[in-house]
């Protein structure tokens, strides 16, 4: 598996929430927000509940939208793995991961937003992740 | 909130200054303050912080020049937010002028570099009272359009998407280490001189924010949040009479010459320049002393010496 699966129902159960990044600025381009509103059906669930992804590691990470009073809603996204609760992350895994993150958003958003210039700017800046995309 | 830890002070060979550090605007700023005279203020932009400046503060404070070398708030040793909100154009601009305010300075020369252009002009423009001479160094300040470089997808607006900029340059520290390597002519020496000093300073992805915050105040259209700041730049630009040199990167091809410092001399035909160096974006790594003694010059020139 190298790409992202949305998952409805994660199991929780003996899991955390492990911080990984955040985006305080989703709709920069808004192309991007109207993405994660369409593909989390956001203008019905907004703040409900977080997304959930599948990365190719098999970790499930929880995507939580953050909104502003007077911007629109998503204004901010968080990442956060779930990895059993005890347990550290691993940091090239979790890499990776966001890397298919990546790709998979930039595939959604389309248009002008390409994948294709998405690994070549990895590449250009030496990313270990991208070096084989 | 700041993502600073405990980096308070910095060791180096070249950097032997005492830092100091003053509360401006709500955050606390660190700035070197060398040397005895009329001030030069030496201001750096993205990524980089005062270190970028360290062959220029021996021959300017020897010349007998009082050197101001702040770093922006989010860079360097200066307190650095750990929200993207925190940092706005106008903010920073307030931020320069409540240290140089503090320290009362008078009969200024703003020496401005990458983001510290639209910063350093911003204060020169509206406290024309303080300040005497202005150096411009590969920078910009008008609304639109930005080089060709800042409309690309690939690598410009990819680099700091959302959610592509806090993982590449935040996780991965990217601009501050291999953009800035990029930028440079003589690599080799870059790499074994100075990324490491610009890499270390910025330790963890919270404390990279600004990397990829200054990116997206680059108007790119009209509905752009800095546009109305850079249409002022402009406006003020035009009517200063400040004496004004020109330096510029020989191999600059983000803010090249040919687009950037002719367009400098159209808003100020008054000015001196373009002298040409080796460099590209980051010239002072590559012709620091030689800028410095170009900028001794100058002021020697305007004050009779």
């Amino acid at each position: 598996m190298t790409t992202i699966h949305v998952i409805e129902n994660p199991t929780l159960e003996g899991k955390r929430r492990a911080f990984v990044l955040a985006e305080d600025r989703v709709g920069h381009y808004p192309e991007f927000r109207e993405f994660f509103v369409k593909r989390f059906s956001l203008d019905a669930n907004a703040l409900s509940r977080p997304g959930y992804v599948l990365a190719p590691s098999g970790m499930v990470y929880a995507l939580v939208f953050i909104g502003r009073s007077g911007e629109p809603f998503p204004d901010g996204i968080e990442v956060y793995a779930l990895p059993d609760a005890l347990e550290p992350l691993n940091d090239p895994e979790i890499d990776a991961d966001l890397w298919a993150l990546l790709r998979w958003m930039i595939a959604g958003v389309g248009g002008a937003w390409r994948v294709e210039d998405l690994d070549a700017t990895g590449r250009l800046y030496q990313l270990s992740v991208a070096a084989g995309a | 909130m700041d993502a600073s830890g405990a980096a308070l002070r910095f060791t180096h060979e070249e950097w032997p200054y005492e830092p100091k550090f003053k509360q401006v605007n709500g955050w606390r700023m660190h700035y070197v303050d060398e040397g005895i005279g009329d001030p030069v203020v030496l201001l750096h932009g993205n990524p980089a912080w005062g270190f970028l400046y360290r062959k220029f503060i021996k021959p300017l404070t020897a010349a007998g020049r009082r050197v101001i070398v702040p770093d922006m708030i989010g860079f360097g040793l200066s307190e650095k937010p750990v929200r993207e909100q925190a940092h706005t154009l106008d903010g920073h601009i307030a931020n320069l002028t409540g240290l140089l305010r503090q320290l009362d300075v008078r009969n200024t020369t703003i020496v401005c570099h990458d983001w510290g252009g639209p910063t350093g002009l911003g204060f020169a423009l509206s406290n024309p009272d303080r300040v005497r001479a202005l150096i411009i160094m590969s920078t910009w300040a008008w609304p639109l359009p930005p080089a060709e470089f800042h409309k690309r997808i690939f690598p410009w607006r990819m680099m700091h998407a959302p959610l592509v900029g806090p993982c590449l340059l935040g996780r991965h520290n990217a601009l501050a280490g291999r953009g800035m390597y990029l930028s440079v002519v003589d690599r080799k020496k870059f790499r074994a001189e100075a990324q490491s000093v610009y890499e270390n300073i910025l330790p963890d992805p919270a404390s990279r924010l600004l990397t990829w915050t200054w990116p997206r105040w680059i108007p790119l259209d009209e509905s752009a949040r800095g546009l109305a700041r850079f249409e002022w730049l402009e406006r003020e630009l035009r009517k200063s009479k400040l004496p004004t040199l020109l330096v510029w990167g020989r191999e600059d091809e983000v803010f090249d010459h040919k687009t950037f410092a002719t367009r400098f001399k159209e808003l100020l035909p008054h000015a001196e320049g373009p002298e040409l160096v080796t460099g590209r974006h980051f010239l002072q790594e590559d012709s620091g002393e030689e800028i410095a003694g170009k900028i001794n010059g100058f002021l020697d020139r305007i004050e009779g010496r």
